[in-house]
């Protein structure tokens, strides 16, 4: 079931990615082959790429594809290193709780006045919905991150760097290589 | 504590509405001394036009400036301002602003929560393309950016013509590479967007309008004590003034700096042919009467006499 | 005293290991909560806008999605033959082939860890196999990478172009020149080090060589050709161009060079099959390949990668802007403009001070936030001394490629640490001699306008009839 739900959540983010390019690719294609246009296509993108960001956020949490600097925290002792990571939680929590409470009241607003997109006949509080929805999913993320933490299952946030990750590519390569002998 | 009034706009200090805005700041804190304290954000710093209005009902802004076309969500009867060639010059435009049709007209907002405080002057659109635009058909099949709105979508569509909507950063771009053919603007808006340098046939068509409303929310406003808010009322009335007199004086300015730069040729049409485009584009009236309602469109076409 | 906080807040979540988004973000909620009148429904509505708002940053997804199809398939090892094909002969020429083909591919790509990961994991093995010192071989490529954001497409002057609204085109324009004077640079150095010290050289390419490494790097030398085609030829902007270069670089990948996808190991035509019956397989196998590449695990693999790197890539950039926002609101950049500006400074000594100001923040940060925060302060005063916006550009993107090998934050110092297996102070090291010549390169920008300005204004006046 996890395993499921997990495997969904990346369909999804890729799917919205995919979705943007497309729909970008689409507009250029029908305006320079077909000479037409769609007044929508452009919001439509735009909020592809919001809910993309939103939900790609917490996502990313759980993957550690977050960028930051781990270099001081990693001159402390283990203890002290999991209080202070215990502590930067804490904060993560707090930034998504107070964006939590700000993306209802926003919601609320746009709810009570009844607000529609610019561009596209549908309710705008809808629309920004991945507002409380992303910074929902984030606040589990670090309560599951903040709970590993205790439990001394993770020391810190597992943060990607890009040159980790070029490593694994390149390890991957070599792999290839090695193993195709025909190059 | 003086009351912090926010006013955020989203173009340069030197322009008409950049003028107003400072103008504003400078009456109603010489009026109201320690009472009120005005901070002008230009250049879309606090928030762009999109989103300056939800920031307005969320108390966070006080007073902004979009262009009519951006309250398009709030009430359909705004509208009017954008149908074509509904006024035959500026004083027609300002008869009907100042009439009494024109003044209910502010009040229009209340329900959603905003209030507007005054019309400020853009000036009157003109037509721009990569070939020249004397009659209608001209403009057939031709892909014309739009500010989004309805009624600019149908009266671009009643000219055969593909309406398209593009961010602002990319349409200098656009029309340069002529992915897009055209455009439509006021004179300032061509000259100081540089899309006179792109588009080699700009046509002095005057078909329609692009003016600001001055708008603030009706829960600060009405908030405010009653010897204030007729001071402020008053520095606002003498502001817009002031930027409309300095958008008057630019729309003359720049139709004439785009003749001299060579770039483009202006072309004025005769009678006749102007009779011919507001054949074409007049239908579009009918299909938003509804929307509108036909006796604040009757209102517009009688300040023209 | 709110920027202080402000500031102090942003150091200290950094330093505690806190994502870089979050951090930029943790400090701007907090210091509006707390110290500002700024309803925090507001904060929602801002961050709606960052995320919904900025047509011009879509292309960062698209040139991260087209850039990962470009170095998992076998681009990049074939931009590399190409390049050594042309001057590999010369002595030290193996490491200016390195150097042109971090060219090519920064003219593909707008990131300069990506160049560095996708050209220096090769070419680095490569040239200490051919008798190169180490140090020497990660030195230059760390450097070249950089160029990845100068030469266009370039995401740093996507950002730059949003936060200023400068057009990004004539942004893209005025970067060829400085980046491929860069290039050259380099090449010369490499040149003058070569001969004093006697760097081993290939033998020349046969013509046949030439042209068949030629022809296989061309489905990435095209890609070049599409984009900038595109944006200059009047087809599509910017944001368009890099959509329509993530459509071609998957097609490039998954039917042209089959590196990935259904089609991965089926060849264009097998031993005896007749050249009228390979094209109509060819056509049927590539109309079936393309709808069967979502369920193909590779492909999916390379977009999730590329929608990690993006999403991550929007989110440090949509806090970035909140942070900006709390800046703004708190008039903080006037402030720091109105000091400068009584400072009297002229157009020189400004100068001076920004670069310092950019590349002290270059240690520390990742460029598109640096640039989100600062462009906003340093553009206006630049405008009113009378340098010109694309310039200003330019200059700050010189500054975020120095950034990119300064420690303790330096994304192609960490790349080149992976690939090396030698610790960061060794890389640093190694870095050094080719800092000082960046740190020259900078200056030159600044000072000589004409560099970053000479095309962009050549194109205008030929256009301007
Ligand atoms: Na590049
Ligand atoms: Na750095």
């Amino acid at each position: 079931m996890r395993q499921f739900v997990d495997r969904l959540e990346e369909g999804v983010i890729s799917l919205l990615l995919v979705a943007m390019t497309l729909l970008v690719f689409t507009e250029v294609v029908m305006r320079f082959a077909f000479n037409a246009g769609f007044l929508w296509i452009q919001e439509l993108t735009l909020l592809v790429s919001g809910w993309f960001v939103l939900l790609g956020a917490s996502y990313g949490v759980r993957v550690g594809a977050h960028i930051g600097v781990d270099a001081v925290v990693r001159l402390l002792k283990p203890e002290v290193r999991r209080v202070v990571s215990i502590v930067a939680v804490l904060l993560c929590l707090f930034y998504c709780g107070l964006l939590f409470v700000g993306s209802w009241e926003y919601l609320a607003k746009m709810y009570k006045i009844g607000l529609e997109l610019d561009d596209m006949v549908f309710p705008k509080w809808i629309a920004h919905s991945i507002l409380v929805i992303g910074f929902g999913l984030l606040i589990l993320r670090f309560l599951e991150l903040l709970w590993k933490i205790v439990k001394k299952e993770q020391d810190g946030f597992a943060l990607a760097d890009e040159a980790k990750e070029a490593l694994e590519e390149l390890d991957l390569r070599k792999q290839d290589r090695n193993g195709g002998a025909d190059q | 504590e003086p009351v912090t009034i926010k006013f955020s706009h989203v173009v340069a200090e030197n322009t008409p509405k950049g003028q107003m805005a400072l103008k504003f700041k400078e009456l109603a804190e010489q009026r109201l001394p320690g009472k009120v304290v005005v901070e002008v954000f230009p250049n879309s710093q606090l928030f762009g036009d999109n989103k300056v209005l939800e920031a307005m009902l969320l108390g966070d802004v006080q007073i902004a400036a979009p262009s009519l076309s951006k309250f398009n969500k709030y009430t359909k009867q705004l509208q009017v301002f954008d149908l074509p060639f509904l006024f035959k010059d500026m004083e027609a435009v300002e008869r009907f602003q100042q009439g009494p049709a024109g003044q209910e007209l502010l009040n229009s907002m209340t329900g959603k929560g905003l209030l507007g405080l005054g019309y400020l002057h853009n000036g009157l659109k003109q037509l721009s393309a990569t070939r020249e635009l004397r009659s209608p058909k001209d403009a057939d099949g031709l892909k014309f950016r739009i500010q989004s709105s309805d009624v600019l979508a149908a009266q671009f569509e009643a000219l055969g013509a593909i309406p398209l909507k593009k961010p602002f950063s990319e349409v200098f771009l656009l029309l340069q590479t002529k992915a897009i053919d055209g455009q439509e603007n006021t004179w300032s808006n061509i000259y100081s967007k540089k899309f006179f340098e792109v588009q080699e046939h700009i046509t002095a068509s005057n078909h329609g309008l692009i003016d600001y409303l001055v708008v603030t929310s009706n829960e600060f406003w009405s908030g405010l004590p009653d010897d204030m808010r007729t001071e402020l009322d008053g520095a606002m009335k003498e502001a817009i003034a002031h930027g409309n007199k300095i958008a008057e004086e630019k729309a003359v300015n720049d139709r004439k700096r785009i003749a001299d730069s060579g770039r483009s040729t202006i072309l004025d049409l005769s009678d006749a042919e102007r009779a011919q485009w507001v054949e074409a584009m007049k239908p579009v009236w009918d299909k938003f009467a509804g929307e509108i309602g036909q006796d604040l469109i009757d209102a517009a076409v009688a300040s023209n006499n | 005293m709110t920027a202080a906080v402000l500031f102090a807040l942003l150091f200290l979540c950094m330093f505690m290991g806190m994502p870089i988004a979050i951090a930029l973000g943790f400090s701007s909620v907090v210091t509006i909560y707390f110290m500002s009148g700024d309803s925090i429904a507001s904060m929602g509505l801002k961050f709606i806008e960052n995320l919904t708002e900025h047509y011009t940053l879509l292309a960062i997804p698209f040139f991260v999605l087209s850039s990962a199809f470009l170095s998992t398939g076998g681009v990049a090892l074939r931009l590399i033959r190409f390049a050594t094909a042309g001057v590999g002969h010369i002595r030290g020429g193996l490491a200016m082939a390195s150097v042109l083909a971090c060219m090519l591919f920064a003219a593909v790509s707008g990131s300069s860890p990506a160049t560095v990961a996708a050209i220096g994991s090769i070419v680095i093995v490569g040239m200490v196999r051919s008798g190169y010192p180490e140090n020497f071989a990660a030195g230059v490529i760390s450097n070249a990478g950089t160029l990845g954001i100068l030469i266009p497409p370039s995401i740093v002057m996507l950002v730059y172009a949003a936060a200023t609204e400068v057009s990004a085109a004539r942004m893209f324009m005025a970067g060829f020149i400085p980046g491929i004077l860069m290039g050259l640079i380099l090449m010369v150095a490499i040149y003058i080090y070569a001969r004093i010290k006697g760097l081993p050289s290939l033998d020349r390419a046969s013509a046949r060589e030439f042209f068949s490494a030629a022809f296989s790097a061309s489905g990435g030398i095209i890609l070049i050709v599409i984009v900038l085609g595109a944006i200059y030829g009047g087809i599509a902007s910017p944001t368009e161009a890099a959509a329509v270069s993530t459509v071609y670089a998957f097609l490039i990948a998954v039917i042209g060079y089959r590196d990935m996808g259904p089609l991965k190991e089926v060849p264009w035509r097998y031993e005896g099959e007749n050249g009228l019956g390979a094209a109509f397989r060819n056509t049927r196998q590539m109309i079936v390949a393309i709808p069967m590449s979502f369920f193909s695990r590779d492909v999916q693999k390379v977009v999730l990668d590329g929608a990690k790197v993006s999403f991550m890539l929007l989110f440090i950039i949509a806090n970035a802007m909140l942070f900006a926002h709390v800046l703004t609101s708190e008039r903080i950049p006037h402030m720091i403009a109105e000091t400068i500006t009584q400072m009297g400074l002229p157009a020189w000594g400004f100068l001076i001070v920004m670069n310092i100001l950019l590349l002290i923040a270059g240690n520390f940060m990742e460029p598109s936030a640096i640039l989100l925060i600062m462009a906003p302060i340093l553009f206006p005063i630049g405008l009113q001394l009378g340098i010109d916006p694309i310039h200003l550009g330019i200059i700050m993107v010189v500054n975020m490629e120095i950034g990119m090998i300064t420690p303790p934050v330096g994304l192609n110092l960490f790349v080149t640490a992976g690939i090396t297996g030698r610790d960061i102070v060794w890389v640093v090291k190694a870095c050094l001699p080719w800092l000082s010549l960046l740190l020259m390169f900078l200056i030159l920008v600044t000072y000589v306008p004409q560099i970053s300005l000479f095309l962009p204004e050549l194109i205008d006046s030929l256009r301007g009839r």
